[in-house]
């Protein structure tokens, strides 16, 4: 019985004409976009290696170790290809240095990237699905049951044996059928023109990441078919079911979003929370400062100057950046010397003396001062931002959304994996320092007696997590969709079983 | 005529729909007020305080002396917020809203810290620095734009799915003809009755927001604003219209009102939601692929080593006028060539922007983006207009520079070095002070080409209807 039922809600469903414009619509939209996505992975991929490149080149011709900054790359992700998330909107290019440990609010853009260009609106393939797939599942929907109330065949089959139940699940089964069709082939298309592509390399990760995308994605079709069965299961007429689909699609894949983010304050004025960590992340320099400046005046070159009137070919600076709204505040300082006179001989030990108490120094407080900033920009930008996200998933829009970012490890989270990565590299680099005794060695401000060693330094490279945490990410989100649908559909079980036909 | 339009009115007034669209569209605006309340004052403090402190550091120059003016210049410049702001956002976050002014670059200083060699100010325009601080889920706006682009156009649709086929279905399209009434005259009818059904709860819910945005005591609407935005209300009427013609003419060539509906959507949805975005992928995929840094090898294949043209001069003992003179044309020179440097990677980017959205334009919600954007004194233009304005200023404040200088008779008439320069402290009031204008005039014109172009869809949509309209069979 089953059986005989699907079978005629698929031939029914499958021999209209929203079938084949659905169908159109999404291969056309996904395979052009798709294109243009791939290329533009390729022109992010290229810029990245050749920064990359100039990173590596450039930090092996600083002859002296305090000179040496490192610049790390966020490689772009292949995957922003399915939901863009946040790959290309934050900082992919991000600097060491001994003086602070590093977080995303430090990173920067490519030299390459036109920042203008962010003003155009960009597109990705769950954007797609988000807008058609819903759009789709509600047309398949609304005349469902509404449809053939109006025509009598509803009471026509309910003069056999049949159940109730089982008519549902049968359109239900059928439905979502049909609406697979334009989700799988268009993703197919996409997976060629993927994998055919040279540049872009997939792993076995990847792929299962990508079978998440889909699994979240026909989760996300059952929720707006379910919906519009739901309106035409209470609705008499067609009309007013498609109607009723129309608003609600409306309401919750374009109004919504924009409208709950609009109600919360935006927060451009620091809080008290962080003026007063920043404050107390100031305290930790200063101390610092006070420690520093009390080394000078005590040591066996009494006085206050931290170049030891050493001058030649090069520079010194010294100051305190900062940066309030990031909470940025540390010692900032370089002095680095091609050739050093013979007149200074004499200062050089002195200046070994000091770096070698200073930098260890200024590492021990840039720990110090991140343990206090990490907690309060988790306090005031990241929880803010999450609190958003969290209004978003009262639409199915934006579970679906922030699944599909988890999976594709586009998420905050997933960048944020690269800045730990960061942070652990700037760990390497600090022991690279230790090792070549670089802060007590006059080859951190001279290089008269030869320059800075940087071949045996690390070099960095992220591995993206893995697909388990991926999808520990993506499951809450999943699972909601999953509910929800089981939820609508007993819902509408139940009024479908008291209503009169 | 009117007899069908004000049926057509009272049909819709007693419908779902209408009721929905009211609720929704007043919701929208609402939000969108109270927003604007919220964050208008904010942005405007910050401004002025800007510009204040801007302001303070000429008059401390001035104060000090001509040759510190001429080297420090003016503080930064900042773009004065749109108190239309409400009405499209135009990239707020991505759009940088300063020009700054360099400080002079210091080339050589002695061993005591004095300063050998130094140059003069120069304009740089930074990028956004917010862009890539922000961690929040991105979403658009709630702005006027984005209420009318997307949900009025889309309510344009709703109300009109169904004007033909939907009588047709009924049989009371086949009554109606029967009376002598001229099927041009029905169409019309339909149109315009379409268009003040949309137009009734929209026009509710501007003048909500309008009122809300009015009476507050915390942002203030000038007379030229008020103008700007019933500018901005036709070109919403004039885009509704375009979806009201377009619904129109798939209802009369549809037979079932559904499969118009359908119809309808899947267009919307392509020309709306997806040609922005897709045709902006392609058009900034299809610009060079080069950085900026290669682009500007390019083009100056000899870059001039400035240091080895003026070596001789600079690095003459004695202070005489000779060096003094090169002194002067390094410096100039030094603070031009960096200036055209910045001048021309913002040329290059914004050619970049120029092109995407020139290609973005067949789409009318991206048509009539730009045009509220242009409207509303936000957006791109804007800001290649605020760009502009420092860079005449910059000219009118060196030219003020030399005028002064000629006038000091104990100055040696070198501009940019202090020993050529004159000492003399000017009067902060003579200086001329930088403003930040908008003109509407201008506006008009480089939005000329976008509103012909938006009349023009209307127009040809219109016609497809009444042909489509007049060749049917009932």
């Amino acid at each position: 019985m089953m059986t005989t039922l699907i079978g005629r809600e698929l031939l029914n469903n499958l021999m209209t004409f929203r079938f084949a414009a659905a169908l159109l619509i999404t291969l056309l939209l996904v395979v052009a976009n798709t294109v243009v996505l791939i290329k533009d992975y390729e022109q992010r991929l290229k810029d990245y290696n050749t920064s990359v490149q100039t990173h590596h080149q450039e930090i092996r011709e600083k002859e002296t170790y305090s000179a040496g900054e490192v610049e790390v790359d966020r490689p772009p992700n292949p995957l922003s290809i399915f939901n863009v998330g946040l790959d290309k909107r934050l900082g992919n290019e991000i600097w060491i240095a001994h003086n602070n440990v590093p977080t995303l609010w430090e990173a920067r853009m490519n030299a390459s990237d036109n920042p203008y260009l962010n003003i155009l609106s960009s597109i990705d393939i769950v954007f797609i699905f988000k807008v058609v797939l819903s759009l789709m599942a509600l047309l398949f929907a609304y005349d469902a049951l509404a449809g053939e109330r109006e025509q009598g065949t509803l009471r026509l089959v309910l003069t056999h044996p049949v159940r109730r139940g089982h008519i549902l699940l049968a359109k239900y089964i059928s439905a979502m059928l049909c609406l697979l069709v334009p989700l799988l082939l268009s993703l197919l298309l996409a997976m060629i023109l993927l994998t055919t592509t040279a540049s872009i390399s997939l792993g076995t990760d990847d792929f299962l990441r990508i079978g998440g995308i889909v699994l979240t994605s026909i989760a996300y079709l059952s929720v707006f078919y379910l919906i519009g069965l739901f309106i035409s299961a209470v609705t008499q007429r067609t009309g007013t079911a498609l109607m009723l689909a129309m608003f609600v699609w409306g309401a919750l894949v374009l109004v919504y979003p924009n409208l709950i983010l609009a109600t919360i304050r935006s927060s451009d004025i620091p809080e008290a929370k962080a003026v007063s960590a920043f404050n107390e992340i100031k305290q930790v320099w200063d101390e610092f400062d006070r420690e520093r400046k009390h080394f000078l005046a005590t040591d066996a070159f009494p006085g206050e100057d931290p170049t030891f009137n050493i001058n030649g070919m090069g520079f010194f600076y010294e100051h305190f950046p900062e940066n309030r709204l990031t909470l940025l505040y540390l010692y900032n300082s370089m002095m680095t010397f091609g050739e050093l006179d013979e007149k200074f001989e004499e200062e050089v030990p002195h200046a070994q003396n000091y770096f070698q108490f200073l930098i260890p120094s200024t590492i021990k407080t840039a720990e110090r001062a991140w343990l206090i900033r990490k907690q309060a920009l988790e306090d005031t930008l990241v929880q803010k931002s999450n609190m958003k996200r969290t209004l978003l998933k009262f639409s199915p829009v934006g579970m679906y959304d922030a699944a599909t970012q988890a999976w594709a490890g586009t998420d905050l989270k997933g960048v944020r994996d690269f800045f730990d990565a960061v942070r652990q590299y700037r760990q390497t680099v600090i022991d690279y320092f230790y090792n070549k005794n670089a802060f007590a060695s006059r080859k951190w401000f001279a290089a008269d007696e030869g320059a800075a060693d940087w071949r045996t330094l690390p070099t960095f490279s992220f591995k993206r997590s893995s697909v388990e945490i991926n999808a520990n990410r993506a499951l809450p989100d999943l699972l909601l969709l999953l509910t929800m649908s089981l939820l609508l559909f007993m819902i509408i079980f139940l009024v479908f079983i008291k209503s009169e036909v | 005529m009117w007899h069908i339009t004000k049926r057509e009115i009272y049909d819709n007034l007693n419908s779902l729909r209408f009721a929905l669209t009211a609720v929704l569209l007043l919701a929208l605006m609402v939000t969108n007020a109270v927003k604007h309340l919220r964050e208008q004052p904010k942005r405007v403090q910050r401004y002025q305080d800007a510009v204040t402190e801007s302001s303070d550091r000429l008059t401390a120059h001035a104060d000090d002396s001509l040759y510190k003016l001429a080297q420090y210049g003016p503080g930064n410049f900042y773009k004065k917020p749109s108190s239309l702001h409400f009405c499209a956002n135009g990239g707020e976050l991505v759009l940088p809203d300063t020009v700054k002014v360099d400080d002079p670059p210091v080339f050589m200083t002695d061993a005591e810290g004095n300063r050998l060699l130094e140059g003069i100010w120069s304009l740089s325009y930074p990028d956004a620095n917010l862009q890539n601080k922000n961690v929040g889920p991105n979403v658009s706006q709630v702005d006027w734009a984005f209420i009318i682009g997307y949900i009025l156009s889309l309510i344009a649709l709703w109300f009109t799915f169904d004007a033909f086929s939907g009588e047709r279905e009924q049989g009371t399209l086949r009554l109606m003809l029967a009376n002598s009434i001229p099927r041009h005259t029905v169409l019309i009818g339909k149109f315009l009755g379409a268009l003040l059904s949309v137009s009734i709860p929209f026009a509710l819910a501007v003048l909500v927001n309008l009122l809300l945005i009015s009476t507050a005591n915390t942002v203030h609407l000038t007379p030229e604003a008020w103008g700007r935005l019933g500018i901005i209300f036709c070109l919403a009427l004039l885009y509704t219209s375009l979806f009201v013609a377009l619904g129109l003419l798939v209802s009369a060539r549809v037979q079932q009102s559904a499969v118009s509906l359908m119809i309808l959507l899947l267009t919307w949805v392509t020309f709306v939601v997806f040609m922005p975005s897709t045709l902006a992928s392609i058009a900034s995929s299809f610009s060079p692929a080069m950085s900026f840094d290669e682009f500007w090898q390019q083009r100056n294949p000899i870059q001039e080593n400035l240091w080895e043209k003026y070596k001789e001069g600079l690095w003459s003992s004695e202070l005489d006028d000779w060096k003094l003179r090169a002194k002067s044309e390094f410096y100039t020179e030094n603070a031009e060539r960096e200036e055209r440097r910045q001048e021309e990677q913002l040329k290059y980017r914004a050619s970049q922007v120029h092109r995407a959205r020139a290609i973005t334009s067949i789409s009318p919600a991206t048509l009539l983006q730009h045009l509220m954007e242009g409207f509303a004194g936000t957006g791109f233009e804007r800001h290649l207009q605020f760009v502009e304005n420092t860079q005449r200023y910059a000219r009118q404040l060196r030219e003020f520079v030399a005028d002064t200088d000629r006038a000091d008779p104990e100055s040696l008439h070198i501009l940019a070095v202090r020993e050529g320069m004159s000492q003399k402290p000017i009067s902060p009031e003579s200086v001329p002070r930088f403003e930040d204008t908008l003109n509407l005039s201008r506006d008009f014109n480089t939005a000329a080409t976008e509103l012909l172009l938006l009349t023009l869809f209307v127009l040809v949509l219109l016609s497809g209807a009444y042909l489509a309209f007049v060749r049917v069979e009932v």
